[in-house]
């Protein structure tokens, strides 16, 4: 297929279709309507199942029961939304169901905006809802990766029958630029022999997460924890630029990312060694890949839209042996190259506190 | 009687909602807390340091508006500040779908409140996806074709709960409107008014017909105007001679494409609908 300009929220939908998405389950809420928009239009004439919950609690429930009858399924929702989803995404970790969760993020705590925010990296990447469990996190920093992050998702949550989400924000949902499809994509054939899908032959799976025994409950919890671990070892991703000499490595996701890397390019042209340092996959951190950047001589600094949450990673990734300093905007605000520039600026000049 | 909520707010040309807003602190005045959801209505609350109302406010989540209500209702008991009204402004798809179940608990306790549902018929404010209150052959974006299933009725539910004071009102009768919010301020315990609220944008109809249509909604029966206390309906506006549904239909863009089948289930639907109520009465 040629390149199409498409809004990164279209082009995102779009890759879940060709990736086989069987059933969608939305909610509206600003800034992801795109997302249940045009799933509704395209997702039923291409063989798949639209269908409109009456809340995020219900749609992430349906996910549930479809996940666990087989399907590849998907939701999406921003923050506040998101927020009550938690629930039936600890659920879905627990009981290893695949599926996807889309958070097009806006600025909180409350109700707060609907303006991009980074504000939920904590949420994402460390828990969010109840018990010892991990998401796999995706961090798509153009309306090209908001497609190809889109189809590694499903590829991922089956391959570990665990939930991704895709952390993304109302700027890259709602920018338009050109995207590419594969043309003879064809969506994995994936064998789920734990799935509800009739017993004839075979015993009844059971999808069920009570574990009320605690020895039981360790044991179980232990097979979940190495699989976490496994996914840290085999699906660390992510991007760097003019690192080698750099004096300051930026460190941002998704649209951060965007304006660190103009700030690098603005650095770079008044001779300042700047680099960049781009994750994208947010759970698994790239934490050993940062750590091997680390060295007394060199900064980092943390491009966010929210309150200094990245850093609390970069910071136990290079385990002090370099300074890291934040350089970010809130409540819907985004951070300009020009004040990372000065915060560059600051600390090559001794006035940055870390 | 002052203006308790302030000139000049953001909402669109022919808002039924904002019209709805005003009468209803015409008929409570000042010793009123409002409450507003994330929805339409949420320019009302406002944001920052600045509001729409003279009167003390609330802005809730979109789910729990009623929950809200509950826990203040119970506050001002606590307090015995029984004069004060809690009244929750909130739209259909904050009621009907994800509000429901609070709204159903808060009114199993029977705490003192009044809800206002001003029902424009699906999510208007996240850009028009359908609701559980959207009707049979309705475009939106989420029904692309029309959507297939009947409007909600959350008043029958409440009726079923045994809920002290429910009526039925529109922006087309507002004196009706404000003759039942007056009703509900003296119910002691909780009170739920369905207030048909026509979206200009949302419907793809013209600002100026707001008030047309929602007289229309009546005049057809797919909008029966009635009120029941403690269980007692009583239709407070007999319809003497049906409008036409064609008309209704036809001021409104997102009927467009509407099937001849759906519009005749749509009348079948409200012919039957309203006869019982009457029979109700009757009884």
């Amino acid at each position: 297929m040629a390149r199409v300009l498409m809004k990164g929220n279209e082009a995102l939908s779009e890759a879940a279709i060709r990736a086989g998405l069987q059933a969608f389950y939305g909610y509206p809420i600003t800034p992801q309507n795109e997302v249940p928009g045009y799933m509704a239009e395209h997702l039923p004439l291409r063989g798949g199942v639209y269908l409109q919950a009456e809340s995020e609690v219900a749609a992430i429930n349906m996910v549930y029961g479809a996940a666990g009858a087989g399907a590849r399924v998907m939701t999406s929702s921003s923050s506040p939304g998101i927020s009550l989803k938690q629930e039936g995404i600890s659920y879905i970790a627990a009981a290893q169901l695949p599926c996807v969760i889309v958070n097009v993020v806006r600025s909180g705590p409350g109700l707060g905006g609907i303006q991009p925010s980074q504000g939920d990296y904590f949420q994402a990447v460390k828990g969010g809802g109840h018990g010892d469990y991990r998401l796999i996190v995706l961090a798509p920093g153009n309306v090209q990766e908001m497609a190809d992050l889109t189809t590694l998702a499903f590829d991922l949550a089956d391959k570990w029958r665990n939930p991704v989400m895709i952390l993304s924000d109302g700027i890259l949902g709602q920018m338009m630029e050109p995207v590419e499809f594969a043309e003879d994509q064809k969506p994995a054939k994936v064998e789920k022999p734990w799935a509800t899908t009739g017993a004839q032959g075979r015993k009844p799976n059971v999808v069920n997460t009570l574990d009320i025994i605690a020895e039981q409950a360790e044991k179980n919890l232990g097979r979940l924890l190495e699989k976490y671990e496994r996914i840290k070892e085999e699906e660390v991703r992510w991007q760097e630029a003019n690192a080698e000499d750099a004096d300051v490595i930026l460190v941002g996701y998704g649209t951060s990312a965007r304006v660190a890397r103009s700030a690098m390019e603005l650095a770079r042209k008044e001779g300042l060694k700047v680099g960049l340092f781009r994750p994208i996959t947010l759970f698994p951190f790239p934490e050993k890949q940062l750590q091997a950047l680390a060295k007394p001589d060199r900064s980092f600094v943390t491009v966010e839209m929210s309150a200094g949450q990245l850093i609390e990673d970069v910071r136990l990734a290079v385990n002090g042996m370099s300074p890291v300093y934040l350089s970010n905007r809130l409540g819907g605000m985004v951070p300009t190259p020009e004040d990372v520039l000065s915060k560059i600026r600051d600390i090559l000049e001794g006035r940055g506190k870390a | 009687m002052a203006d308790l909520v302030s000139k000049g707010l953001t909402t669109c040309e022919g808002c039924g909602m904002e019209l709805i807003a005003r009468s209803i602190l015409d008929v409570l005045g000042q010793n009123t807390i409002m409450l507003t959801p994330p929805s339409c209505s949420a320019i009302l609350t406002g944001f920052g340091s600045e509001t729409g109302w003279k009167v003390p406010a609330f802005q809730s989540n979109l789910e729990n508006i009623a929950a809200y209500c509950s826990g203040i209702s119970v506050a001002l008991e606590h307090q015995n500040k029984t004069d004060i009204n809690v009244v929750a402004l909130a739209g259909d798809g904050g009621t009907v779908d994800i509000g429901l179940q609070a709204l159903s608990g808060a009114v199993e306790r029977g705490h003192k409140f009044i809800y206002v549902c001003y029902d424009n018929e699906a999510y208007m404010n996240t850009g028009i996806q359908r609701s559980g209150s959207t009707p049979v052959g309705a475009w939106t974006t989420t029904t692309p074709g029309g959507k297939k299933e009947p409007k909600k009725n959350i008043v029958e539910m409440l009726l079923a709960q045994g809920i002290p004071y429910v009526a039925t009102a529109s922006v087309g009768y507002i004196d009706d409107f404000k003759k039942k919010v007056a009703k509900a301020r003296e119910i002691d315990g909780p009170a739920y008014i369905h207030t048909f609220s026509p979206c200009p944008p949302g419907w793809r109809a013209k600002p100026r017909d707001t008030i047309k249509i929602a007289k229309l909604a009546v005049d057809t029966n797919l909008f029966p105007l009635f009120e029941a206390i403690d269980g007692e309906v009583r239709v407070t506006r007999k319809v003497r001679k049906v409008a036409s549904i064609k008309e209704y239909l036809e001021l409104q863009g997102r009927f467009r494409n509407i099937r001849d089948e759906e519009v005749e289930s749509l009348a079948t639907d409200a012919e039957n609908y309203y006869n019982k109520l009457l029979e109700s009465e009757a009884k």
